[in-house]
């Protein structure tokens, strides 16, 4: 590039007597403050975690002793991780289904310069600043047998049946945890979703009235491809959170009834205020290898460039 | 589109019904702010016919103790408390400090690296902003844990700082992603010109890139924010004398029991300074979170 070579002899100029990878012309100094922070506070937890992974707190003395991959043995072979993983990617999964598809819609529902949509698509962010623990405890009130608005209405349609209370039945519990977060996480695809919209070029749609394309072929043919990417960001960034859901299940179910309701972060969470420090850590890591694994695939995938 | 009017007002009813639907918890909620016990727990939803009170928000914004409402008016306290403080404005301003020092902070340090990013290529680029994305992936009980015993060596338990510094560590992951965005749709060629032209990098970081990308830093600074104004369990590890909001609310679980009430009048109050800030940046934030993915 012509430009680097100006860039370059400009420096040259200034600052000879420093090499070039510590001055403003390369991006070291620039990454620096946010490479010392995530150093000092990212990587040290995650040292932490791994090294209390491979202990175990003697009977006797009370204190933490090497056993090597002990804790990872018994969580590979512990039926309650894999029940609260499939739990987590049950949750992830319906979450997201419904939030992509959900957020479309109502994306393209609002994606029009009529009037009081300006309104509308304010009214539709709402529900993302609420704190996700105070939404935990609204659709608890909510969804409360007794006196649950949410409940009743329900009712009233039939949908639920009247003596088995949404969130204390084993095969509802987890539905009931998850209406709080497509509440709460669909507003946050419609935003994407409609930025990544309103930025299409208007173009290719013309063109296919022109063709005398249906509006369905001109979604599937033209917006969808070109709001690939976005959805792609979108998904990635949604199922990292999702994957690692807390709030809502403590707030909600506490897991309950029983386990019905327990992903592999509340399951960690359970066993830290256990004092069950290395297994604990050991779950955690296995969330932290899963979401890896999760996001290279998905990023080699949909070819995502940062 | 050549329209129908009849097919027109069909997607406006449908675009004010589901629009509506998802405002309603947040109505039900502020409604139930008002609204005496007795209106709260009713087997039926009780919309109007309810004398409104404002003995909650007394209670947590106005440092009336609780107390002193039931002997004073006989009535409200159905519940038996405990005895903690109701009073929750030192809540709210724990809250805006921390949610604003961390967004400063967060949009300081990922604006640079994302200069650095969006600017300059290097080897394992894609690796590092990967690793930079992963910081998100560890479940926060974990990070919780370590950075307790991190901050308890460094004097930096329960304090401000401490907490800016947690809330900004889980931010930085989503700031430098938006801001590399923003920062590559500027075009290169404005930074060599102003080069060209004998500024300095940092005069045409300064001067130059930093006003074509205003809208995005609002719109990351406001991300930043809520994500902060809303963060919950890094909050009630870290800290036991400072409590943010979301902390707070949760301490209304009693063992003696839920103080629906004053959980429903700060969740309302906490609503606003969110609100404010997303209607201030509305437009820039629905522009900003397209991720510069639309590119090509």
């Amino acid at each position: 590039m012509a430009s680097s070579s100006i860039t370059a002899s400009a420096v040259s100029r200034r600052h000879s007597w420093l090499p070039r990878w510590l001055t403003a012309e390369s991006a070291l100094p620039w990454l620096t403050p946010v490479i010392a922070l995530l150093l000092a506070f990212g990587v040290y937890p995650l040292l932490y975690a791994v090294w209390l992974s491979l202990q175990e707190r003697s009977r006797v003395t009370r204190q933490f002793e090497f056993v090597g991959l002990k804790q990872w043995g018994i969580a590979l072979t512990d039926p309650r991780t894999w029940d609260s993983f499939q739990v987590t990617l049950t949750y992830t999964l319906v979450c997201l289904v419904v939030q992509v598809v959900l957020g479309m819609a109502i994306a393209l529902l609002l994606d029009t310069e009529r009037r009081g949509y300006g309104l509308l698509r304010s009214l539709m962010i709402l529900p993302l600043v609420v704190p996700p623990a105070v939404t935990g405890l609204m659709f608890l009130l909510m969804e409360d047998a007794q006196f649950g608005v949410l409940s009743y209405y329900l009712k009233q349609l039939g949908i639920i049946d009247p003596d088995n209370p949404l969130l204390a039945n084993n095969s509802t519990a987890l539905i009931g945890v998850m209406l709080a977060d497509i509440w709460q996480w669909t507003p946050f695809m419609v935003l994407i979703f409609l930025a990544g919209l309103r930025a299409l070029p208007k173009e290719p749609y013309e063109a296919a009235a022109i063709d005398g394309a249906s509006a369905i072929q001109a979604f599937r043919l033209i917006t969808l491809p070109l709001l690939s990417r976005v959805i792609a960001v979108a998904v990635l960034l949604r199922s990292i959170d999702l994957f690692r859901v807390y709030d809502y299940i403590y707030v909600m179910t506490s897991g309950g009834p029983g386990t019905q309701t327990e992903t592999l972060s509340f399951y960690a969470g359970r066993l830290f205020t256990l004092a069950n420090f290395p297994y604990a850590a050991t779950l955690a890591l296995i969330v932290l290898i899963s979401l890896n694994i999760i996001a290279a695939v998905f990023i080699k995938l949909f070819k995502v460039r940062f | 589109m050549r329209s129908n009017p009849a097919l027109g007002i069909l997607r406006d009813v449908c675009a004010w019904a589901i629009v509506l639907l998802f405002v309603f918890p947040i109505f039900w909620w502020i409604l139930a702010s008002f609204k005496p016990y007795t209106a709260i727990f009713n087997t039926t939803p009780v919309y109007w016919g309810f004398e409104p009170t404002l003995d909650n928000y007394r209670v947590t914004l106005g440092g009336v103790s609780r107390l002193s409402l039931i002997t004073d008016e006989g009535a409200a306290g159905t519940v038996a408390g405990g005895g903690s403080s109701y009073y929750s404005i030192p809540s709210i301003i724990d809250s805006v400090i921390v949610a604003l020092g961390s967004t400063v902070l967060a949009v300081v340090l990922s604006t640079l690296c994302a200069y650095g990013l969006s600017r300059f290529r290097f080897r394992g680029q894609q690796n590092f902003v990967f690793w930079i994305l992963s910081q998100r992936m560890m479940p926060p009980i974990a990070i919780a844990i370590p950075i307790f015993f991190m901050f308890r060596d460094l004097g930096l338990r329960d304090s401000h700082v401490g907490l800016i510094l947690a809330h900004t560590l889980i931010n930085l992951p989503i700031a430098v992603l938006l801001m590399k965005s923003f920062l590559d749709d500027v075009p290169v060629d404005l930074d060599q010109q102003a080069m060209i032209d004998g500024a300095t990098r940092w005069q045409t970081f300064w001067l130059v890139v930093m006003p074509l990308v205003k809208g995005g830093l609002a719109a990351t600074a406001v991300l930043c924010f809520i994500f902060s104004w809303t963060e919950f369990l890094l909050s009630l590890q870290l800290t036991t004398q400072i409590r943010t909001i979301p902390v707070k609310i949760s301490t209304f679980v009693t063992s003696t029991g839920t103080e629906w009430g004053f959980i429903t009048a700060l969740g309302s109050a906490a609503l606003v300074p969110s609100f404010i800030f997303i209607v201030l940046v509305q437009k820039h934030l629905v522009r900003g979170l397209t991720l510069g993915s639309l590119k090509d």
